[in-house]
């Protein structure tokens, strides 16, 4: 537990219950700025779902023209339609960079609003344990920061624990701020 | 462990040369010829295995699988040892069910709730065993294969009950933080504690090379298969395009199981459980539809299991079809679901043994009755029942179609995601079991995932035949291996039941109403 004022802030708690099984991004700093860059492999995964959802949209249109079959091209446009837009709402989260730019001095990314780099106070690397109701439970790990409102954001989450702790140092380094390590043992 | 995986690749390989070998004209004489190399390259390696775990005797004129009286004999010694747990804590498995033991406070983050649990297996087991299984029980075993499956259901409950419970007591936690359970952990762990920790380790492995291949069979090329049957029935798609089905479902199945993607994961648990709801939802609007019919259906489901008319076999050709089936469809005394029951969050592990016991009733008595009633009041299914007419998932479907033409629409988007959730779930148990004989490891695993999706192709692929007989024995023969140690370690699950039930009554263990 942190105190700021009256405000108690457990930094041992998680920001986000799920996570991806893979790397899904990797910090890069370039002289005024540190970015989040996604992984190849994480962008593949979600273009299999929007190849195979452009894939039965166009079979159902084949499908349409050559037999006719309308009650088919339906069901094939309707399965592609709802895959592919999920690859498309899957690969978004991917797209979006969130970056800390000491020219303007502010971290932006797409879900939060902006945070003055100033008002950063350390940086927090979690863990948790994702469970999975139909397969194979795994660790994944969080790179948070508090803001002196006592705010905390997730920056990075996935379940490569090193590049994440060699990424979290370099953004402490970046950022001159305290870099913590709240990992805790988890029994299930 | 390296010579299985060697021999696994080895089947591969030899597999593929057939298929290569196979010559036809156009695009449907190569995937006809592909199909013929598939079954005919299980027929010719994998045919003494079929034979060894289907092993009859002659019985009334029919002849008697001996494991399909192992699994009806355990049930059966199970349900008396516990003294009928099915019938007598019930009540208290539903109280369970309900958080009734369950300090509201004291509910931690990412908890599964036994409640949880029980919607997760259901939304495993409730799947093409209750659409398919349940048409092919019927369209060679007759009406009369219902009663057996219902009898097979109830006995079940306790087979579950049992290797639920011991699922969880000898659960492990992983190096990863994942947690591992079910049968290849408690015949070891459990027979070592005895002192026969051979034994034990020997039971494990061979369970788990069942469960492998369970995996790859029942799990994974039935579903696929069915599932694209299914295609065929509703829109008339020519069976040979089932490879594009098989290359669609198999993509989306690398996604999650190689990929690891969080969200498909979550939808598909999502959707799975309403997809139970809608198949019941059409069950009941047939049945509901049909109400005058009602009585006539049960009477020749009842005079069916006793007379067998129509039936290859008479009345035991319809006992065997009917517990062939349940068996397949509630996997009581498989070993599966321990594996998926050991990931609650519970400290008393009699309590999930207790939840998990209504898994059978629900799948097997209630759902399984209901697509029976479905199939003997559209009245599709008439004697001589050899399953030369309509069998399987086109039985069910048609016999729903009787009634609205819309629901083979609906069906066909059931059995898909039935289909697709089976195969995630299957591959997770496919998975442990790698992993217990391998390792863990990058390179085991993705061995393993890459293997299991070729499968779906193959699978989706293939005509019914020898490959479907595979599928049944695999997931038979887990069984065998699963049933010997619950025979040894059910001391232990009464001693857990004891101790629970007298901390319960005597206040110890609070209730929260």
């Amino acid at each position: 537990m942190n105190e700021a004022g009256n405000l108690y802030i457990d930094l041992q708690k998680n920001l986000i219950k799920d996570g991806p099984k893979f790397l899904s991004h990797t910090l890069i700093v370039k002289e005024h700025k540190a970015y989040l860059k996604p992984t190849i492999s994480a962008m593949l995964f979600c273009v299999v779902y929007i190849v195979i959802g452009f894939f039965l949209i166009s079979l159902a249109s084949y499908v349409y023209y050559d037999s006719a079959k309308l009650d088919l091209a339906i069901f094939l446009g309707g399965f592609g339609i709802a895959i592919g837009t999920f690859g498309v709402s899957l690969i978004q989260p991917f797209l979006k960079n969130a970056s800390f730019d000491k020219s303007t001095g502010l971290f932006e990314n797409s879900s939060d609003r902006n945070v003055k780099l100033a008002r950063i106070v350390s940086l927090q690397i979690n863990n948790k344990v994702v469970l999975r109701k139909q397969a194979l439970n795994y660790s994944c790990f969080e790179l948070n920061m508090l803001t002196k409102s006592g705010r905390r954001i997730n920056i990075i989450n996935h379940n490569n624990l090193p590049q994440l702790t060699a990424d979290a140092e370099k953004l402490a380094d970046f950022l001159q701020v305290e870099l913590s390590d709240h990992c805790r043992q988890i029994i299930l | 462990m390296k010579k299985i995986q060697q021999l696994l690749a080895l089947m591969m390989l030899a597999f593929s040369a057939n298929t290569f070998a196979a010559e036809g004209s156009g695009f449907s004489g190569v995937v006809a010829s592909l199909s013929s190399a598939v079954d005919g390259f299980f027929n010719d390696y994998t045919g003494w295995f079929v034979s060894l775990i289907f092993k009859s005797v002659p019985i009334g004129g029919a002849n008697f699988p001996i494991i399909v009286a192992w699994l009806l004999l355990a049930a059966t010694i199970f349900t008396v040892y516990f003294g009928f747990v099915q019938f007598t804590r019930v009540g208290m498995s539903i109280d369970i069910v309900r958080g009734k033991y369950t300090d509201p406070n004291s509910k931690d983050d990412g908890e599964v709730s036994h409640f949880q649990a029980l919607t997760t297996a259901l939304s495993g087991t409730v799947g093409l065993g209750n659409i398919a299984g349940v048409g092919a029980a019927l369209a060679i075993g007759g009406p009369g294969a219902t009663f057996w499956m219902i009898l097979c259901g109830l006995l079940g409950m306790a087979s579950k009950f049992c290797e639920c419970t011991l699922g969880v007591k000898y659960r492990t936690i992983l190096p990863s933080g994942a947690v591992s359970g079910g049968p290849m952990y408690y015949l070891s762990r459990g027979f070592a504690e005895k002192g026969m920790g051979g034994l034990g380790k020997a039971l494990a492995v061979g369970f788990a090379l069942m469960c492998i291949l369970g995996s790859f069979g029942g799990g994974n090329m039935f579903q696929a298969n069915q599932a694209h049957a299914m295609l065929t029935y509703a829109f008339d798609v020519p069976s040979e395009y089932g490879v594009i089905t098989g290359v669609v479902m198999a993509a989306l199945v690398f996604s999650v199981i190689v990929g690891g993607m969080p969200s498909i994961a979550s939808v598909t648990e999502k959707i799975v459980p309403w997809m139970a709801v809608l198949y019941v939802g059409m069950a009941l609007v047939v049945i509901v539809a049909n109400f005058e019919q009602i009585g006539a259906a049960f009477t020749a489901i009842f005079d069916g299991a006793f007379t067998g008319a129509g039936v290859v076999g008479g009345f035991i050709g319809a006992l065997i079809q009917g517990l062939k089936r349940a068996t397949f469809s509630n996997e009581a005394g498989v070993g599966s679901a321990a594996i998926a029951h050991s990931a609650v969050k519970t400290k008393e592990p009699v309590t999930e043994g207790l939840v998990s016991l209504l898994e059978p009733f629900i799948d097997t008595v209630v759902i399984c009755t209901m697509t029976a009633l479905v199939i003997t009041i559209a009245g599709l299914n008439s004697a001589p029942f050899d399953g030369a007419g309509l069998t399987g998932v086109t039985l069910t479907a048609a016999s729903f179609t009787e009634t609205a033409e819309i629901f083979k629409y609906l069906l066909a988007l059931a059995v898909i995601m039935f289909a697709f959730s089976t195969m995630i779930s299957w591959s997770y148990y496919g998975l442990k079991a790698w992993t217990y004989l391998f390792g863990e490891g990058v390179t085991a695993e993705l061995t393993f995932k890459i293997i299991f999706c070729f499968f779906v192709i193959v699978g989706a692929t293939i005509q019914f035949g020898a490959v479907i007989d595979f599928s049944d024995a695999a997931i038979f023969a887990m069984s065998i291996f699963n049933i010997i140690g619950l025979y040894f370690l059910m001391p232990v699950v009464k001693q857990e039941l004891a101790s629970f039930v007298a901390r319960v009554y005597s206040g110890e263990i609070k209730r929260f109403d």
